[in-house]
């Protein structure tokens, strides 16, 4: 199902502002002036590609650390992300308690995320239970890494999720990489497709760096779950162009040129590039590079913590 | 609880039992899900009867596996749901740990209150039935270590009742710790229809004077069996129900201390590091004992043995909780809380003696002017310690009116008066946790001595006799008879 030139031209500002934000957060964490960044270079077109077949508002979300795409699809502003990466205590997602990448807005329907990965994947069967039983006609979108998807935890979700056609959709993040740990010492099989007949449930394999082939796949998955035909699996290939996190240094596990060589396929930004009008992409790179930075700007001057508050929030 | 409410009596399972349907039927967002919850009722029969009035969809038959039991509600909580979850046996509940401690608890402060996670997990804990390790255990402390958790333990049919309702409709998790020996042993009156039981309030089950016991669970149960016991041999012992572990009721456990000043903690849960410690290091801080406290807890063991004698062997009982209590209350005072009139040997003292023109009426304007003295010389309204002194920045005159009016022990600073039965001089000695006191001497032709003794630690010798005259002009101000203001 190929995307209108509307579809298209938001899919490529998402993804580029995805990028922009990105990489400028890697700089600035690598300059000290942040504590962490989580890059998602190579992943965007997975979250951005989920995100607009989702019904923002309606549908929920628990997401994937590297799905900053989908985070901004759904509509949250390059300043809170920002925020969220100087851990200022007006940060919406964590409010200046947990690192960058943990997002989370009940006003935008995404379910807090955690550090132990993926423990978010039966958080997510829960509220898509609550969707159920609410009868609201939500869907769901459970999103993780395929490193985490060896955890029981994912094994559990998909398994109850399945047994009461739950309105869910699981997308496998597959980039091969736990953060240093390669894919054959993660799991047997090429792919983890495979998984989902397992469950009984549909699975598709798709390729994670294309937009269109995600936003089709997505898209199928979730009328299915809204319409009662229960989760499906998403197997959904990338490439981690990146280090796992700004404390991660991958040449001591990987050959840089193997990462070269898929950037030059597999570019997420570069492939939704191809299907914009270039003096369109043009605008839009200057426009989410003028955005990163003053996003960026405002949000370092955000004031830090103040003390007198640090013990709120543990109770109501 | 409800004015005008019946009263029956049910056992703790028919409590809980009568809890879940209620708040089944008065709020559909309540699930209840577990494992065998449904056509069966529970292992426990806890569910009973909810799967053929509520129906598959609330209340629901899960997988094996623990671990989503938990996430699940989690996520159910968090999309507004108000789920009740069941892990079948508390053995088992480790696997929900992940999602208890470093999800539920954590979910309302790590959004800066964006999020809430309002779910329940109610589990079956306790030994007691032969149920051996995996079936027995008792894990209060695990979870009771948890802030952003709260941690209820009832031990009463009401209790249970009216802290599952609370449980359900509180805006934080909460896990619900039901000793699985109550369920059917214990039998008391629940009253009909909607009530609740505050989160976080102990409650006083036996008034005594001589000892608390903080229990809760089935140990509450052979706790008030043991001062039952106690009490015909003379021994008055006060049980606090403890009722809610995580957040604890400080102020009725201190309140109840303060009036004892002896504390036995009770729980089944194995010694070191347990709930007990928590409670003996409250009361220690806040300075409530005379006398070191006593655990009875199960010893440090990696599990309950099945066979009847040996695990009789291991966990407290009234006959166990009835020995500790005989110890407690015959250990003799000591330290810092020591009565009024206890003389302190550790304590080097320094004393003064001057002579004071005095009416026979000047006990009052003797507080008022030894107050006025103190306030000049702190040193002398102090509490000794090798760690540092503390000056008390207010003056507590703790009065020694003789044999029949002792002082109390709780002042900052002692004044010793007995009037014209007294002696004409001697000198008082300083009460522990204080560093000086004075004392009158018996009134004779409008003039009496007053002698001063001071911690010498705390105070030189040379300002007990300036602290001394401080004293003296504050006093004669206020009641030297009326010869002496002629002069």
């Amino acid at each position: 199902m190929a995307l209108s030139r509307e579809q298209r031209e938001r899919a490529y500002r998402t993804i580029a502002l995805s990028r922009a934000l990105d990489e400028r957060m890697w700089r600035l964490a690598r300059a000290g002036r942040a504590h962490f960044a989580v890059p998602c270079s190579g992943h965007e077109a997975i979250g951005a590609g989920y995100a607009f077949a989702m019904k923002p508002r309606l549908d929920w979300l628990a997401p994937h650390y590297r799905d900053l795409a989908a985070l901004l699809a759904l509509g949250m502003p390059p300043r809170d992300v920002m925020l969220c990466f100087f851990s200022r205590p007006s940060d919406p997602n964590a409010g200046g308690r947990q690192p960058y990448a943990h997002f989370g807005s009940r006003a935008l329907h995404v379910l807090s995320q955690q550090g132990p990965q993926p423990n978010h994947c039966s958080h997510g069967v829960g509220c898509a239970w609550g969707s159920k039983l609410l009868g609201d006609g939500s869907v769901t979108v459970i999103a993780f890494g395929d490193g985490g998807a060896q955890k029981g935890e994912v094994h559990e979700s998909m398994n109850l999720a399945a047994i009461h056609a739950l309105p869910c959709v699981f997308v496998v993040h597959r980039n091969g990489w736990t953060q240093s740990v390669e894919r054959r010492l993660e799991y047997a099989t090429e792919t983890l497709v495979e998984r989902a007949a397992g469950y009984g449930m549909p699975g598709v394999s798709v390729d994670g760096s294309d937009v269109e082939a995600m936003h089709a796949a997505a898209s199928e998955a979730v009328e299915r779950a809204r319409a009662g035909g229960g989760p499906t699996l998403v197997d959904a290939s990338c490439v981690r162009f990146m280090p796992n996190t700004s404390n991660d240094d991958d040449t001591r596990y990987r050959d840089r040129s193997e990462v070269d060589a898929a950037r030059a396929s597999r570019d997420p930004l570069a492939r939704t590039r191809a299907l914009v009008d270039p003096r369109f992409a043009e605008a839009v790179d200057a426009e989410c590079a003028a955005l990163a930075e003053e996003a960026a700007e405002w949000a370092e001057a955000q004031p830090l913590g103040d003390p007198s508050t640090v013990l709120e929030h543990a109770y109501a | 609880m409800s004015d005008g409410a019946a009263i029956r009596e049910l056992t703790v399972i028919e409590a809980v039992r009568e809890a879940l349907a209620e708040e089944m039927a008065r709020d559909e967002r309540v699930i209840v899900l577990g494992e065998d919850v449904g056509r069966l009722g529970g292992v426990f029969r806890a569910t009973e009867g909810l799967y053929g009035r509520f129906g598959a969809q609330r209340v629901v038959d899960m997988p094996m596996a623990e671990t989503s039991i938990a996430g699940v509600a989690v996520g159910l909580a968090m999309r507004g749901m108000r789920p009740v979850a069941e892990i079948q046996f508390a053995d088992f509940i480790h696997a929900s740990m992940d999602h208890l401690v470093g999800e539920a608890a954590k979910i309302r402060w790590r959004t800066g209150g964006d999020w809430s996670c309002p779910m329940v997990l109610r589990t079956a804990y306790g030994g007691g039935f032969r149920g051996g390790p995996y079936h027995s255990q008792s894990v209060e402390a695990y979870y009771a270590h948890a802030p952003g958790l709260k941690v209820v333990a009832p031990s009463t049919p009401a209790d249970a009742k009216g802290l599952l309702l609370a449980a359900i409709r509180d805006p934080d998790p909460v896990l619900v710790l039901e000793h699985k020996r109550t369920y059917r042993a214990i039998r008391g009156e629940v009253p009909e229809g909607d009530y609740v039981v505050p989160i976080g309030a102990a409650r006083v089950a036996r008034e005594g004077r001589d000892a608390t016991v903080l229990a809760y669970g089935m140990m509450l149960h052979e706790s008030l069996a043991a001062a039952e016991g106690l009490a015909e041999e003379g021994i008055d012992v006060e049980v606090v129900d403890l009722r809610t572990l995580l957040p604890l009721d400080r102020a009725t456990i201190l309140a109840s201390l303060e009036r004892t000043r002896r504390l036995c903690v009770v729980h089944e849960d194995t010694l070191t590091m347990g709930l007990g410690a928590e409670l003996c290091a409250l009361a220690a801080e806040a300075g409530v004992l005379d006398v070191p406290p006593v655990r009875v807890a199960m010893p440090d063991l990696p599990g309950i043995p099945v066979d009847d004698v040996l695990e009789d062997a291991v966990l407290p009982n009234r006959a166990t909780i009835r020995e500790a209590l005989v110890r407690l209350v015959s250990r003799e005072r000591s330290g810092g809380a020591a009565p009024a009139h206890a003389y302190d040997p550790a304590i080097p003292q320094a004393s003064s003696v001057i002579d004071v023109a005095l009416a026979e009426e000047h006990t009052r304007a003797a507080i008022a002017a030894l107050a006025e003295a103190a306030r000049a010389f702190p040193r002398c309204n102090a509490t000794f310690a090798w760690s540092g002194i503390v000056e008390h920045p207010d003056v507590i005159v703790d009065l020694d009116l003789g044999p029949d009016a002792p002082a109390a022990g709780r002042g900052t600073i002692t004044l010793v008066d007995y009037g014209p039965e007294g002696s004409d001089l001697a000198i008082p000695f300083v009460r522990p946790g204080q560093t000086a006191a004075v004392r009158i001497g018996a009134v004779r032709d409008g003039r009496a001595y007053v002698a001063c003794a001071v911690d010498h630690r705390a105070v030189d010798g040379a300002d007990v006799g300036r602290f001394l005259a401080a004293f003296k002009s504050a006093l004669e101000r206020r009641a030297a008879p009326e010869a002496a203001r002629a002069r």
